[in-house]
This record gives C-alpha cells, sequence and structure tokens, in this order.
C-alpha cells in the first residue's frame, strides 16, 4: 500500500513538472510565432526575469520545500506504512487464528468423530463378542450338560451292573473279617437245601 | 462214577471228611494188618495187642462195630475203605475261610444226610467270596455265594438305595 502512495506521489511530482515545462515553452512558442524579431529583446527580458525569479535562492528554495514535502510525505506513508503492517498484521493473526482455531476445530471434529466411529466399532465388535461368548456359553452348557447326563446314566448303568459286585466288595471290606463262617452255617445249609435235588441228580448219573 | 448202590455199607464218622482222611484210614489199616501178619509169623499172636489208633479209625471202628483184630472185619473194612476212595461221590466246597473242624462236622452231617451216606468232601478256599460257598460237583457247578445272591436280588438293591438317596436328592 505505501509503495502504491510513493508511486502516486512521484507521479503527481512529475506531471507537476512536466505542466511547469510545458507552460514555459507554450510561453516561449508564442513569442516566436508573433514576431521572431520583435520578440527577441521581449525573450531575452523574460529570461532574464525568469532568471531573475527563478534564481538559484528560489531554486534552492523550491528543492528544499520539495525536499522537505517529500520527507514528510514519505515519513505519513511510513506511519501509514506502519498502521497498515500493523493492522494487517493484526488482521493476519486473526485471521491466522481463526483459520488455525477452524482448523483445529475441524480436525478435532474429525478425530472426535473418528474416535465416536471407532469407538462405536469396539462396542459392536464387543457385543458381537459377547452375543458370540454367549451362544458359545449356552451350546458348551447344554453339551456338558448332555454329556453330564450320559456321563450320569453311564455310570448308574455301570453300577447296576456291577452292583452285586460292588455291594459284595464293601461288605467284605466292612465286615469280611467279622463274618465267622459258623454264623454262614445256616444259610449254607439253606442254600444247599434249595440245591439238593440238583446235587443228588448230579451225583448219580455219574460222570 | 459209580453209583453208590456199589459201595459197600461202611458208615464213615463226620471226622472223615474227603479222599485224604480214607485213605489215611486205609495206611493205617494196612499197617495194622501188617503187624498182625508179623505176630502170626512170630507166634506172638496171642500176646498180640493193638497199638493205639487215630481217633477217625477208632470211630470208624465204633460206629461199624468192626474188631480189627477179626481178619474178617478187616478186610471188610478194607474192601469197603477202598470202594469209598474209588466210587463214593466228591463234592467240592470252596469257603471265603478255613471253616473249623466243627463247622466241616455239621456240613459232613447234613450232607451225608441229605446228599449221599457216603459223600466226600474236598474243601477249598477262595476270600473273594465273602459269604456263603460254591460247590462244585461231579458235573455241576453251584454258586451259592453272597455275590450271586445279590445278583439275584438286584431289584431290591436298586429299590433299597433309590429309597435311601431320594431324600438325600
Amino acid at each position: 500500500m505505501t509503495i502504491w502512495w510513493l508511486i502516486l506521489i512521484l507521479a503527481t511530482l512529475a506531471s507537476i513538472g512536466v505542466a511547469f515545462i510545458w507552460l514555459i515553452v507554450k510561453i516561449n512558442g508564442n513569442g516566436l510565432n508573433s514576431s521572431k524579431f520583435q520578440n527577441e529583446s521581449l525573450g531575452e527580458a523574460a529570461e532574464e526575469d525568469v532568471e531573475h525569479v527563478f534564481n538559484e535562492k528560489f531554486r534552492e528554495e523550491l528543492r528544499n520545500r520539495g525536499l522537505l514535502h517529500f520527507e514528510k510525505i514519505i515519513g505519513e506513508n511510513a506511519m501509514f506504512l506502519q498502521q497498515d503492517l500493523r493492522l494487517t498484521t493484526a488482521q493476519l493473526n486473526d485471521y491466522m487464528k481463526t483459520e488455525i482455531s477452524s482448523k483445529l476445530k475441524e480436525e478435532f471434529d474429525k478425530y472426535e468423530q473418528s474416535i465416536m466411529d471407532a469407538k462405536q466399532l469396539a462396542i459392536e465388535s464387543i457385543q458381537k463378542t459377547n452375543t458370540a461368548i454367549d451362544e458359545q456359553r449356552s451350546l458348551m452348557n447344554q453339551q456338558l450338560q448332555s454329556e453330564m447326563a450320559a456321563e450320569k446314566q453311564q455310570l448308574v448303568e455301570r453300577f447296576e451292573k456291577n452292583m452285586a459286585d460292588i455291594i459284595n466288595h464293601y461288605v467284605l471290606e466292612a465286615i469280611g473279617d467279622q463274618i465267622d463262617l459258623n454264623d454262614q452255617l445256616e444259610y449254607i445249609l439253606a442254600d444247599l437245601e434249595a440245591n439238593k435235588n440238583a446235587i443228588i441228580e448230579d451225583i448219580q448219573s455219574g460222570a | 462214577m459209580e453209583p453208590k448202590a456199589d459201595i459197600k455199607s461202611v458208615i464213615l464218622p463226620l471226622l472223615v471228611v474227603g479222599p485224604v482222611e480214607v485213605g489215611r484210614l486205609l495206611r493205617e489199616l494196612l499197617e495194622i494188618d501188617n503187624m498182625i501178619a508179623q505176630a502170626k509169623l512170630t507166634n506172638k499172636l496171642e500176646t498180640f495187642k493193638l497199638p493205639k489208633t487215630s481217633s477217625i479209625m477208632e470211630e470208624t471202628t465204633r460206629l461199624n462195630q468192626f474188631d480189627l483184630l477179626k481178619t474178617e472185619d478187616r478186610k471188610v473194612l478194607f474192601e469197603s475203605l477202598k470202594d469209598i476212595a474209588l466210587k463214593a461221590p466228591v463234592l467240592h466246597m470252596s469257603f471265603s475261610a478255613d471253616p473249623s473242624p466243627a463247622f466241616t462236622a455239621k456240613l459232613m452231617d447234613w450232607l451225608r444226610r441229605e446228599i449221599h451216606p457216603q459223600v466226600l468232601l474236598t474243601i477249598g478256599l477262595q476270600p473273594s467270596i465273602g459269604a456263603g460257598c460254591i460247590v462244585r460237583s461231579t458235573n455241576k457247578y453251584f454258586d451259592l455265594s453272597l455275590r450271586k445272591d445279590l445278583l439275584s436280588k438286584q431289584d431290591l438293591l436298586r429299590s433299597k438305595i433309590v429309597s435311601v438317596m431320594e431324600p438325600a436328592v
């Protein structure tokens, strides 16, 4: 912005100089057109006047004024430039803040969304896993129960099949050494009595 | 084995249980016979006195009213014992423990009364029987053990076990 101001000021100064030169040339041209020879003296007088008006002091003053004006303009422009720079910096800061905030917010939103998605996925996965575990548990429970029932049935069948041996073994272990043959005599004789006919028949039939 | 009709009717004492005792009687009788023959050869028959015989021999002669000094009685007894050793029916009984002599005597009494008057018995040991016995005759096998009895009463056992288990369940 300051550069444009500087260019504008320089252009203004240049146009003023051109206008001034054009004015001098115009004045000089008019004198030549009316009567070159008649106006030679006038020309010279004008030149002298010009030389008189625009002498070294006047030029020096003009230069000084121009310099001062130029310095003033440059100072003002520098100030404007500084203000603009500050303003631009402030705007830039604001812009950066806004942009960064919006970007960050956007990124955070995306991040939050991705976290939410991941969380949702994890929840769904956990739910699926839980469902699968429940199904597996139920299946295993059923299998276990059926196997236990089968095992129980098998044990009961085995027990029933070998019940006599088991009880006999238990009786032997428990009171085996306390069973006296004399106490069993009646039982043995009763059994022999029950099988007496078969024994006699076998003896009589011979070998 | 021949039927019992062929065996000379000698009453066996209850102490004579099996073929072992019959063999012992035979050997003892032969010894006595030899002693008497020697006494006869040395002309000491007049003063000959019978040596002390075993209890089973004493019981046998007492039951059958034999006089062992008489040749005829010895001959009859010897022939009878030989017949018994060869032809008497033999039963084999297994018990869970070694039976006492009193038990064996009671058992022999029943067997000789109910089965055959000259039946012989061999006794075996089978501790796994528990209670009861196993009888093996000439051709047959009779399991009279507690195990067999329990097998025949399996339904009763099952119902008893169920009735005991139900309150617990």
